[in-house]
């Protein structure tokens, strides 16, 4: 059981800080598809930052460095979707899909580039990426938890502010309801549209870390996140674009991806299900909960849709 | 008269677009306290003129003064700070927001970042009282109705403090109570000192209520008139270059058989529990024009998705030419002589990266005369489509093969009445037909509905213009909250008395 | 009065070359980013081990007079072409249904489906190759229908469904074919599935057409007829979408539903249909590829998703989703790809041929922009020389 907390709580407060991310662009129009491949990317430089770190550094600024790394990651490779949907005005979908191939693509390239060098370039071409996790990794009673446990619920209680106390949090949700009602009211549209997604990426970049961090100690690359971005824009609109109902919709499917974790050491090994059948799960199950959640659906209007000064 | 009198002026202002001059060298010129009217057709660069004072565009040519000093308004925020508001055409309001989140949207007062809505609500109920404008502000937008949803743009404007206010045909959307209503809020405006320009195309509301009024013809200043020195007849020729005649020339309308037969129709509305249409029930002949009238929003777009197929209904049934077709496709009621000329063309009318051959077959691409087992005979489509533009006049850059996308306005509507026509229907639903057309266009539209009718089928006409509604129809049929609460003949009604009955102040019993 | 009727094909024909010349400027652009990576990478050997190898890709052995003697030198020829199958499929099934106003970005679950269907039909019902082959479009159909009806009668959006239901045929078909090691498909000493060869000859697509033997040409092993079906079957979509009432009827839903609904159209069926299709498709090139001959599948390695689904997003786009196009796209897609596996691997991983395709599709993501300029530019071009004939 105690099991099912931790993985649940490790998946949970990922897919909210994601699916938070995610939100956050869509509130201010743009849909930001691309969050599975700004995870890779947080997940990749966050990583690769925390494995290079001098052996001495202190446990706190191991932490707060990858943390920083993955999140600034994450902020300059939104910016690609920012720069393409926003000034451009691409198809914010096909520009999003360019990212997340291109993430995982990148994220290989400069694994095994690192795992050459390290092995004093005999061309090793290991995908995977061996790390030390206990920095990140603390036991409060029987229950392990992580340092993303507090920086997540820090940070939801941060977005629920910003977004419905504060002067910013109104101008941007105005953006992606109705663009030409902002503008004509002198908000700059681009810039919040900008602000949107960059928040994406800071959000998005630490979820990619905190998906990798602390579960294991290798990662495979050649998986990106797994699909775990794509479930956040699930959980996203399951909740509603609320960040309150994203961190139960978050919490929600975190239980159901615990489960592919922790299934062979439980009851659960009676019915005789394998692995992959629990991977399925979290899938199904965001298939199922949207098919009955989509008719009364909250989306911001105007999201998807680039925002042209000239028409109006 | 000294300079400093006008509050605004704008001198010599060039806006082009590419392949079109939109506005050309106009003036105009605002005083502090008056009603100033900019009048024009649809397309003749008013809210062009408008958008260049709002600082959405910029002008090729000419100036912009305030006071007699020259300024640059290079967007809204500029505007906002020269106190020059606007209430647009399309409300600008975000619809999930409370009216008063709408009203601080962009001046929001706030500590640090931090939001202080409770100043903020103070003056906008101190307002709102001053200029007698009720409206609820912590109601959300997407509930209220129209005419609230303009008070709220207006307080938006006297929330910052504009003294200029520009209202872009504000009266479209209302009932003539509520346009009275208006007419009096603007009037106490411009008593308290706010300097009023009112964009229309409605000459009695001109004459109403401004002072002085500006013609705009084809984007080219024809002239400044004071309305009490004018007639409506002078304005009219000014407008549209020519005289007018707004009656339409027909004979009386002499109806035969039955065609469409409606009976306790009634459509679930999609946005709230309640029935959009309830209970509706009449007939349409061969030989008549039976008008739908009524405010936008009483179920009129309702009913005609149910009576054409679009949406379904919950009860009730529809019967055309003796068959019961209340539950048929929409192919199938095409196939029985139903045509449908639908309210907007870019939504429903026309697929705008097809081409004008394309859109011109988009009924009839599967009649065997354009089909052979499957594959599209494209001579034969040319071959029609080149003949419906002879026939019905409709301009194109570059004929059939044109995008229909690039055409004007009012040569897609052309192109939707001949397709909808030529089809030789029984029963022809015109469901505002004329919107956002030129005075030329409309009077070759209301022609060719009139000859539908003479050739002996039925004509279903929907309009939310009064003009059209008393001029085009043979029968009037009021529709209020979706239920049908009135019948007329438009030569011995009065407006007054419909405006009553659309406005839910009067029925009669069916 | 006649230079009037020519126009709009002028028009037409200009589209065509702008597309052309602006899918160029996304490969010139992308190859030049993908050289500056390799430049930061590793200055050294960027040119000769790492972009020389990528731009000569299968074609870098066709002068080696060692290989040329035993007739080995055009192999790796052989091995682009038969991976540009796929790619190929993939991208006609992208194409397709943007052209239906959908994004298709389900094309990996849908061929990781066909390949199921394909592998199945061969393996296990040892049916000939061309039953295999309508095996695995039913498969891929399959698997298209079900994000098409979640968007027609629940309005979701197919994107996010394509991609949930990729995941889901990923683990249902890795599920299947391993069934705990156990699974019949599954060739235990391998960790992949049996070689389709050697259990089921009758089920691999044959590399003799009108009495050519490829095999004899490319002496590549999975050399097959696989891309000339593919052709084929672009050649049939360019009919269906350009001269047929159905294709009229689909591209009027992908352009305007509402307006498709409104002539009558059956936008529900529409949609359906054309998901069903795209999914045939993507199914289809699946089993070009593992009917082929050349290719296992590896069950265990359970979390990723085949490449040749998303590599048909940058077929498509890079073709303007005109089937023709997607022949050329395809085969250029494929020439990358083995290009990043000639490069010399002491120095650069292959991956770098999928970042230079990642840019690619992120240039074609707003081509629109400069296909504005290119036309532009083409008819000011056109308009000077007319002015210089006068």
């Amino acid at each position: 059981m105690t099991l099912l907390i931790k993985y649940t709580l490790i998946y949970g407060i990922v897919l909210m800080l994601v699916a938070l991310g995610a939100c956050f662009s869509e509130h201010s129009g743009i849909i930001n598809i691309a969050m599975e491949g700004i995870m890779v990317i947080g997940g990749v430089f966050g990583l690769l930052v925390l494995v290079m770190l001098p052996a001495g550094t202190s446990s706190f600024m191991k932490v707060l460095i990858s943390i920083c790394t993955a999140a600034a990651a994450g902020v300059v490779y939104s910016a690609l979707l920012a720069f393409a949907s926003i000034n451009l005005k691409a198809d914010q979908t096909i520009g999003g899909t360019a990212l997340n191939l291109l993430a995982t693509a990148l994220a290989l390239v400069l694994v095994k580039r690192y795992n050459n060098t390290m092995s004093g370039g005999t061309g090793t071409q290991s995908p995977k990426l061996s790390f030390v996790n206990s920095d990140f990794i603390f036991n409060i009673g029987p229950i392990t938890v992580n340092v993303f446990l507090f920086v997540g619920l820090a940070l939801l209680v941060i977005a629920i502010v910003v977004l419905y106390r504060t002067r910013f949090g109104m101008r941007l949700m105005a953006c992606g309801e109705h663009p030409q009602a902002a503008d004509s009211v002198g908000i700059n549209v681009y810039r919040m549209r900008w602000c949107g997604v960059l928040i994406s990426g800071f959000l998005g970049g630490i979820g990619g870390l905190a998906y990798i961090v602390p579960a294991v100690q290798v990662w495979n690359f050649e998986s990106g996140v797994t699909g775990m971005g794509f479930l956040a824009i699930a959980v996203m609109i399951f909740g509603q674009w609320k960040p309150g109902r994203i961190f139960l919709a978050a919490m929600f499917f975190a239980v159901f991806k615990a489960l592919a974790n922790i299934y062979d050491s439980t009851f659960l090994t009676a019915l005789n299900l394998t692995k992959e059948v629990y991977n399925m799960m979290p899938f199904i199950a965001s298939m199922i909960i949207l098919a009955f959640t989509s008719k009364n659906s909250r989306a911001p209007k105007a999201e998807g849709v680039p925002y042209d000064k000239g028409q109006r | 008269m000294t300079l400093a009198d006008y509050v605004i002026e704008m001198l010599n202002i060039t806006k082009e677009f590419p392949g079109i001059k939109a506005n050309d060298d106009i003036t105009l010129q605002l005083k502090r306290g008056e009603i100033h009217a900019l009048l024009g057709e649809n397309g003749a660069g008013k809210s062009t003129l408008m958008s260049v004072l709002f600082g959405l565009y910029q002008p090729e040519k000419g100036c912009i003064k305030k006071n007699g000093q020259v300024v640059e308004i290079k967007n809204p925020n500029d505007a906002n700070a020269l106190n020059i508001g606007m209430v647009h055409q399309h409300f600008k309001l975000v619809e999930c927001f409370s009216v008063l989140d709408n009203i601080i949207l962009g001046v929001e007062p706030n500590k640090l970042g931090f939001l202080q809505k409770k100043e903020a609500r103070e003056k906008v109920l101190r307002l709102s009282e001053q200029y007698g404008l009720k409206v609820d502000l912590d109601a959300l937008v997407e509930d209220i109705s129209v005419g609230m949803q303009q008070r709220t743009e207006i307080l938006k404007m006297l929330y910052r403090d504009n003294e200029i206010l520009i209202f872009d045909e504000p009266t479209a959307v209302l009932t003539p109570q509520e346009i009275d209503e208006l007419m009096q809020i603007m009037k106490n405006l411009a008593a308290e000192g706010k300097s009023i320009l009112f964009i229309s195309h409605k000459l009695a509301e001109i004459m109403a209520v401004a002072d002085r009024c500006t013609v705009l013809r084809k984007g080219k200043y024809i002239g400044t008139v004071e309305t009490k020195n004018t007639t409506v007849e002078e304005l009219s020729a000014m407008m549209v270059g020519r005289q007018v005649n707004f009656k339409v020339d027909k004979a009386p309308a002499q109806p035969g058989e039955v065609v469409l037969d409606v009976q306790h129709v009634t459509v679930p509305s999609k946005l709230h529990k309640n029935n959009a249409v309830k209970d509706v029930s009449f007939q349409v002949r061969r030989g008549e024009i039976v008008c739908l009238a009524g405010i936008e929003g009483n179920g009129q777009t309702q009913f005609i998705h149910a009576l054409t197929g679009l949406d379904a209904m919950s009860a009730g049934t529809i019967t055309l030419c003796g068959k019961d077709i209340s539950k048929a496709p929409i192919r199938q009621r095409s196939k029985d002589g139903m045509s449908h000329i639908p309210e907007d063309r870019h939504k429903h009318g026309l697929v705008l990266d097809f081409t004008l051959e394309q859109n011109m077959v988009l009924q009839r691409y599967w009649q065997p005369q354009f089909q052979k087992g499957g594959f599209i005979k494209f001579d034969a489509v040319r071959e029609y489509s080149d003949r419906l533009i002879e026939q019905y006049d409709v301009r194109s850059g570059q004929g059939s093969v044109t995008v229909a996308r690039s055409m004007s306005g009012g040569n897609q509507q052309k192109a939707i009445v001949a397709r909808e026509i030529d089809k030789d229907p029984e029963l022809l639903i015109a469901v505002q037909p004329t919107r956002g057309l030129d005075v030329g266009a409309i009077e070759y539209i209301h022609q060719q509905i009139v000859a539908v009718r003479d050739a002996g089928k039925a004509v279903l006409l929907v309009s939310l213009e009064l003009d059209e509604v008393m001029n085009l129809s043979d029968r009037i049929l009021v529709m209020y909250e979706g239920e049908i609460v009135g019948q007329f003949d438009p030569k011995t009604v009065t407006v007054e008395e419909l405006g009553l009955y659309m406005a839910g102040a009067k029925r009669m019993e069916l | 009065m006649k230079k009037k009727n020519q126009s709009p094909l002028l028009e037409r024909s200009m589209g065509g070359l702008t597309s052309v010349i602006a899918a160029l400027i996304c490969i010139v652009v992308g190859l030049v980013l993908g050289l500056l990576f390799l430049l930061i990478l590793d200055a050294q050997h960027a040119w000769k081990d790492g972009f020389v190898p990528i731009i000569q890709a299968g074609f870098r052995n066709v002068g080696n007079e060692t290989l040329a003697k035993v007739g080995m030198n055009w192999m790796t020829v052989g091995q682009e072409i038969v991976e540009a199958a796929p790619l190929i499929m993939c991208g006609l099934s992208v194409a397709f249904a943007f052209k239906t106003g959908l994004f298709n970005i389900g094309a990996a679950g849908q061929y990781t489906l066909g390949a199921f269907g394909g592998m199945y039909s061969a393996i296990i019902l040892h049916l000939p190759w061309w039953a295999c082959l309508l095996v695995a479009t039913l498969f891929g159909a399959l698997w298209g229908a079900i994000p098409g009806l979640f968007k027609a009668f629940l309005n979701i959006n197919e994107v996010i469904t394509s991609i949930m239901f990729n995941w889901i045929g990923l683990y249902a078909v890795n599920t299947i074919i391993y069934g705990r090691g156990s699974g019949a498909m599954f060739n235990l000493k391998k960790a992949e599935t049996y070689a389709i060869k050697e259990v089921s000859p009758q089920s691999v697509i044959p590399s003799k057409i009108f009495g050519w033997d490829m095999f004899q040409t490319f002496k590549y092993g999975s050399i097959s007829i696989a891309i000339f079906l593919a052709i084929l079957v672009a050649i049939v979509i360019l009919i269906v979408l350009n001269k047929t009432t159905f294709g009229y009827e689909l591209k009027a839903c992908g352009s305007n539903a509402q307006a498709a609904k409104y002539a009558g159209i059956n936008e529900k069926r529409s949609i359906v249909l054309s998901m069903v299709i795209a999914g045939a498709l993507a199914g289809f090139g699946a089993g070009l590829y593992y009917l082929a001959g050349g290719a296992q599948w590896n069950p265990q390695d359970s979390t990723v998703l085949p490449s040749a689904g998303f590599d048909g997003i940058s077929v498509a786009l890079l073709a303007s989703l005109n089937p023709i196009g997607c022949i050329f796209s395809g085969l250029f897609i494929s020439h990358l790809s083995t290009g990043g596996a000639q490069m010399t691997q002491v120095y650069f991983p292959g991956e770098i041929a999928d970042v230079v395709s990642g840019i690619i599709i992120y240039l074609c993501a707003f081509s629109s922009l400069f296909k504005g300029k290119v036309m532009g530019w083409l008819k000011g071009g056109k308009k000077a020389k007319e002015g210089q004939a006068q």
